[in-house]
Formats: C-alpha cells, structure tokens, sequence
C-alpha cells in the first residue's frame, strides 16, 4: 500500500515541482510573493480545455502507448496562454505600479480573484476533465512491481522530467539564465552590470507562468478541472517554496518534491484522514519556520 | 468624533465650521457620501419603500465588518501584519459562541451567550499566538502565507470534526443577550454591535495614540530602527496581532446574534479578502478609515446584488450570451471581480485610502497647545507640542525598502 502511495507521491509532486518553479523565479527576480500563481495555474488548464477541440482537429488522431498525441499540442497552448496572460499583467498591472514588495504582495491578490472570477464567469463553476479517455492501469507495471500506473501518470512525470531538465539547462547554459541568476542575486548589480532588467523580468514571467500552466493542466489532468482548483493548491506550492528555501529555484524544486511526498503519503499516518492532507502540509510549513525558516536550500544562490 | 467636546458645547455652530474647515478635502468627501447615504435610507424607511427591518440587518453588518476593518487595522494598519486569515479568527469567535450556547449545539453546554465573550477571547488569543510564534520574527510574507494556510486549516477541522462542530450541517439558534428588552431582537443585536463597535473603537484609539502606537509606527516604519532604540519588535508585532485577532473574533460573536446559523461555508476566504479591500480603502492606519471600511464592504456585497437584478444586467447577459463569451456571469463572479480589481485599482492610484491617518494620531491635547501657539497649520512640526515626530503611515508602503 505504502508502495502506491509512493507512485501517488512521485505524480502529485512533479505537479507541485512545476508550480514551485514558477513561485519561486518571481520571489526572486520580481522580488514579492505572488498569491495569483495557483489561480495562473487554473488559467493555464481551462485555455488547454477549451482548445481540446480544435487542436484535435489540427493534430492526427495518433495515440503514444495509449495515450492522444493531441494533448501534448492542448499543453502546449495552455503554456502559452498563460505565459501571455501572466506578460499582460506585468504590463497591465505590475509594472506601473510604483510600490514595495508589500504593495505587490497585496496587487497579486487583486490579480488572482480577478482570474478566477473571468475563468469562473467564462466556464461556470462546476468540475470539467479533458476529453481523454481514463485507460486502465498498465498491466506490465502492475504484475511486475504491484502498483497500478496509468498512461496518464506516466505522461505527467515525464513531461514534468523534460520541462525541469530543459529549465535547468537554460538557468545553467544560456545567457538568459545568467542574467536571471545574476539578477535574482543582485538586482541592482545586475542593472548596473548592463543587463536590461526589465526584458529578464519579462522572460521571467514566460517561463514561470509556461511552467505553472503546465502545471495546472497535469493537475487537470490528475484530478479534475475546476476555477478554484488553483487556489487550493496555492498553500502547498508555498510550502514547498518556503520549505526549499524562499528564492532558491533548486530549493524548490526539493520542496515541491516533499510537499507532494508529504501530501500524498498522509494516508500513511495513523488517526489522520485524508481530509487533513492540506492540513499536513501546513503543519510541516510551521515546523520548517521554527526550526530553519530559510528553508533547506536558503541562502544559496539559485 | 470631534476631540474638542468643550469648545463644542460653547459654540456648536462654530465648532462644526472649524471642523469642517479643517478637514481634508477628500474627508469632506466622504462625509458628503456618508451622509448622503444616511439621508436615501431615512427617506427609504419614512416613505416605506424600504423596511427598517432590513435597515437594522445592513446596520449590523456594517458594525460586524467594521469590528473586522478595526482588527485589521491594528494588525496591517499599526504594526504592518499581514492577516489572510480574517475569516479564521472571526469563525473562532462565531463557532465558540454558537458551541457553548446554542441549544442545537453538539457539546450540549446551553451556557449563557455573554459566557461566549471571555471564551471566544481566550480562543482567538490562543490560535494568534500559535500562529505568531513561527512566523513574527522573520518577514512579513511569512505570516501572510502561514495565515492564508491558517484559514484552510480551520475551516478543514470546523468541517470534519463532526462530533464537535456539526461539519457541513452547521449549527442554528443561539440565544440573544437583551432580547427581552421591548424593541425586539433585531434591534437588541443592533444595540449589542454598536456597543461593542464603540467600545473597541475608543480602545483601539486610545491605544493607537499612547506611546505604545508610536512604537508600533516605528516598527512599521523602520524596524531595525525600533530594534536600535531598544524595541523588542516581535514582542510589539505580537500584541498588534493578539488585539487585532481578538477583536475579529468578537465580530464573530456578533454575526451568530445576528444570523441564528453557522456552517463551515460562512468561512469563505473571499470575506478576508473583501476586509482587505475595505481597509486599504478606508485608509490603513486609520480609525476613522477602518469604520468606513465596513460600510464600503456591505456597500459592495448588497451593490452587487442590486445591480443584478436591474435590467442593464440581464442586456449585459444577453449581450454576452450572443457573443458566446463570459456566459456564466452572475453576481458571485461579479463580487469575486470587483473585489479583485479594486484591490488593484486602490494600491495603483489610492494606497493611503480615502480616510488617511493624519490628525487623528496626534494627542488632542498636543494639538490644543499648538493651536494656542498660533500655529495651527503645522500640528505635527511645533516643538514641545508632541513629543515624538509622527510618520505618516499612510505612505509606509513607499517609504519601505524594498
């Protein structure tokens, strides 16, 4: 049993990972809290549904070990839809405002009750699923390890596996990741060393929120679609970011990786329910604070 | 709200000219639309298209958010405390009034509601410093995400732990105190609100203007600063949190009077966010500011559903509907948007609010002196008349580093 919870584990928290990537680049490069990540995340899953349709007519009806081709193309689009969501609000929102970390602290929760009134307006508030089929659990799997996985937890894991992989070449190789680090240290010195901040600011926002809206689609796809679906998830992916470390890329992604472990692994607890899976995870946020409130990774830079 | 209760008596007229002379003209503003509120209401109920019933139900819930905007205040607005977990502290208040005195109630107790007071205190003082305790010595986004945590974890065990709490079923009926007095019980929890609003707004304003405010402004203002004095800035920020907790906590008490029902849905995060909006709009770190706050909130919540019901909603709908986009719009969604987008709007063009803290900090008796020395157009500046320079809180937020 505990083998299954551990399967549940790896795939909850590659989507954890993925949102704390997002949370943890714009704490430190845009330097303040964003409570509307979870609610891009929701953003990122309902643009990738709504598309369903079209973008099954665009790609041929191919299946990859029983799972559609076509949903890859769907993950796409909501990537997108929410790195162009996410650079119209720095535009529309952030970047006029002249005001402190607190002040855009408080902006963010303006901006995500704002999406998720437009989501909740747009497609109602009731539980949607893409339109691909549930498949059963791979039997090979099965016989040979006695857990059951799905195609879909395969997808997810893996996706989640590419997308770290490529954002961790691209911090550590390109000159776009440099300037990231560099201004995620020192923004100031970043500045004064030539490098145009606002354009890094920008890219920022592309691949957290990419990274987020993949993140909302897997969880879609996991579980169920709906607009608070984010929301709930915004105290995890800021434990998971607390717990790696506030500003810690890498940190992070750890903390993502405990947090899901943890949530998922609570059924494991003797006298807790399942219904307090949230609650676990709040729990080991406050013991992190107490004990190492700079996080496992804290202080290092990303 | 005047201070110069003397100079009023002598010269009432006169009293009121120098007032309204004096004040700002965004507060004259604001009181030309108080007022103007308070004149469509009364004519509302003398000509009878608007039941004094309802009057007295919007009033009380005016005074329960206004309870919820001054515990706040003195959290985000005196000590720079982020609270998302409002709606935490004010269920606390509301579910230990409604399990120790309601006769539905699962612990069975039947205890007198006044019992509820002294018990939703220690209750909502308790869980304060729990949640203090981990996060008020490290930086302020701490305690907003451990407090928005805070809130899920509070409605998750009000929802699951049946035995106690009725879960998803709620609990219904709670005794009113003063419900025998003659003018029935709606009006008796009116009475019971605006005691309790009066009593914790002159508390709150007498603690606001003692040294002990001055300090918490300090530490809002420059905390190494306050540290450097010698300030023990987390035993400050504590107290802040405590009082602000406990005063929410006493919203909730009243709101059961008010409703004679409670579930775990009451406990929606959107109402901790709809306090935020009514704060930094009132103007933060300001009492009088905080006040208004609550009316702006029940401004919003019955605005909404009024505009729903006009027809210019329904051609909006329709509208929309032929386009094929935002079909599903309706006043939920509506609240959810407006709340988001004046949270927005007001740190972008208005982040001291529309009632900013400005005379209101400074001892009437300092300003009494100044004024006496002839210089009245710079209270804060006369020295010897206050003791200590007063920042502007209003304006904390640019001032602080980043």
């Amino acid at each position: 049993m505990v083998a299954q919870l551990i399967v549940n584990g790896i795939v909850y928290s590659s989507i954890i990972v993925l949102a704390s990537i997002g949370l943890s680049l714009v704490y430190s490069i845009g330097n303040f809290a964003n409570f509307a990540h979870g609610d891009t995340m929701a953003v990122g899953a309902f643009v990738a549904l709504a598309s369903a349709p079209l973008v099954q007519a665009i790609v041929p009806g191919v299946t990859i070990a029983g799972f559609p081709l076509w949903f890859f193309g769907a993950l796409l689009v909501g990537m997108a839809a929410a790195a162009v969501v996410a650079v119209v609000t720095e535009y529309v929102v952030y970047r006029p405002l002249d005001s402190s970390a607190i002040g855009l602290l408080i902006t963010s929760i303006g901006v995500a009750l704002a999406y998720r009134a437009l989501l909740l307006m747009q497609f109602g508030p009731g539980q949607q699923s893409y339109p691909v089929s549930r498949g059963g659990r791979i039997p090979w799997v099965e016989s040979a390890l006695g857990v059951s996985v799905t195609a879909r937890d395969v997808v997810i894991v893996f996706s989640s596996i590419v997308l770290v992989a490529s954002l961790h070449a691209m911090l550590q190789y390109t000159t776009l990741g440099r300037k990231m680090r560099a201004m995620a240290d020192n923004a100031e010195l970043a500045r004064v060393s030539g490098i145009r901040t606002g354009e890094v600011i920008i890219a920022m926002w592309v691949i957290g929120a990419a990274l987020a809206g993949a993140g909302g689609v897997f969880l879609g796809l996991d579980t169920i679609i709906r607009p608070r679906m984010g929301f709930e998830l915004l105290l995890l992916i800021f434990a998971a970011v607390i717990l790696g470390g506030i500003g810690s890329v890498y940190g992070a992604m750890l903390g993502g990786f405990a947090i899901g472990m943890a949530h998922e692994l609570t059924p494991a607890i003797p006298f807790i329910g399942t219904e307090y899976n949230a609650a676990v995870a709040f729990l080991v946020m406050i013991a992190i604070l107490l004990v190492r409130p700079n996080g496992i990774l804290g202080g290092d830079a990303t | 709200m005047s201070d110069d209760s003397s100079g009023f008596r002598q010269d009432p007229v006169g009293a009121l000219r120098a007032w309204w002379t004096d004040a700002e003209r965004a507060d004259r503003l604001v009181y030309t639309a108080i007022a103007a509120v308070v004149v469509l209401l009364t004519v509302g109920v003398a000509i009878g298209s608007i039941g004094i019933r309802y009057v007295a139900g919007l009033l009380v819930l005016v005074a329960m958010y206004s309870l919820l905007t001054t515990g706040l205040n003195v959290q985000w607005g005196y000590a720079g405390l982020i609270n998302f977990s409002v709606i935490a502290f004010w269920g606390i208040g509301a579910y230990t009034a409604m399990l120790v005195s309601s006769a539905n109630s699962p612990l069975e107790l039947g205890w007198h509601p006044a019992a509820a007071i002294p018990l939703a205190i220690v209750a909502g003082t308790v869980v304060a410093v729990f949640i203090g305790i981990p996060t008020l010595r490290l930086r302020e986004d701490y305690l907003a995400i451990a407090s928005l945590g805070l809130a899920e974890v509070v409605r998750l065990i009000l929802l699951n732990e049946r035995q106690w709490t009725a879960g998803s079923q709620g609990i219904s009926g709670i005794p009113v105190p003063l419900s025998w007095l003659p003018f029935g019980t709606r009006t008796a929890v009116l009475l019971i609100g605006a005691v309790l609003l009066l009593a914790v707004y002159l508390f709150v304003r007498r603690i606001h203007r003692s040294p002990w405010g001055r300090v918490q402004r300090t530490v809002r203002a420059d905390e190494d600063l306050a540290e450097a004095l010698g300030k023990d800035s987390y035993r400050l920020k504590m107290q802040a949190f405590v009082i602000g907790s406990v005063v929410m906590t006493l919203s909730g008490v009243l709101y059961v009077f008010y409703a004679q029902f409670l579930g775990p849905a009451d406990l929606l995060p959107l109402e901790t966010f709809y306090v935020w909006v009514a704060l930094i709009l009132g103007g933060t770190g300001s009492d009088k500011g905080a006040l208004l706050g609550g009316a702006v909130i029940v401004l919003i919540r019955e605005g909404t559903r009024f505009l729903s019901g006009t027809a210019a909603f329904d051609l909006l709908q329709t509208g929309l509907e032929v386009v094929g986009i935002l079909t599903h719009i309706n006043t939920a969604s509506l609240r959810l948007f407006a709340v988001g987008v004046l949270i927005v709007l007001v740190i972008r063009y208005r982040p001291e609010g529309l009632l900013p803290p400005r005379e209101e900090l400074i001892w009437p008796d300092a300003k009494r002196r100044a004024e006496v020395s002839g210089d009245r157009s710079a209270h804060g500046d006369a020295p010897g008349a206050v003791a200590e320079p007063v920042p502007e809180t209003g304006s904390d937020d640019e001032g602080e580093e980043k």
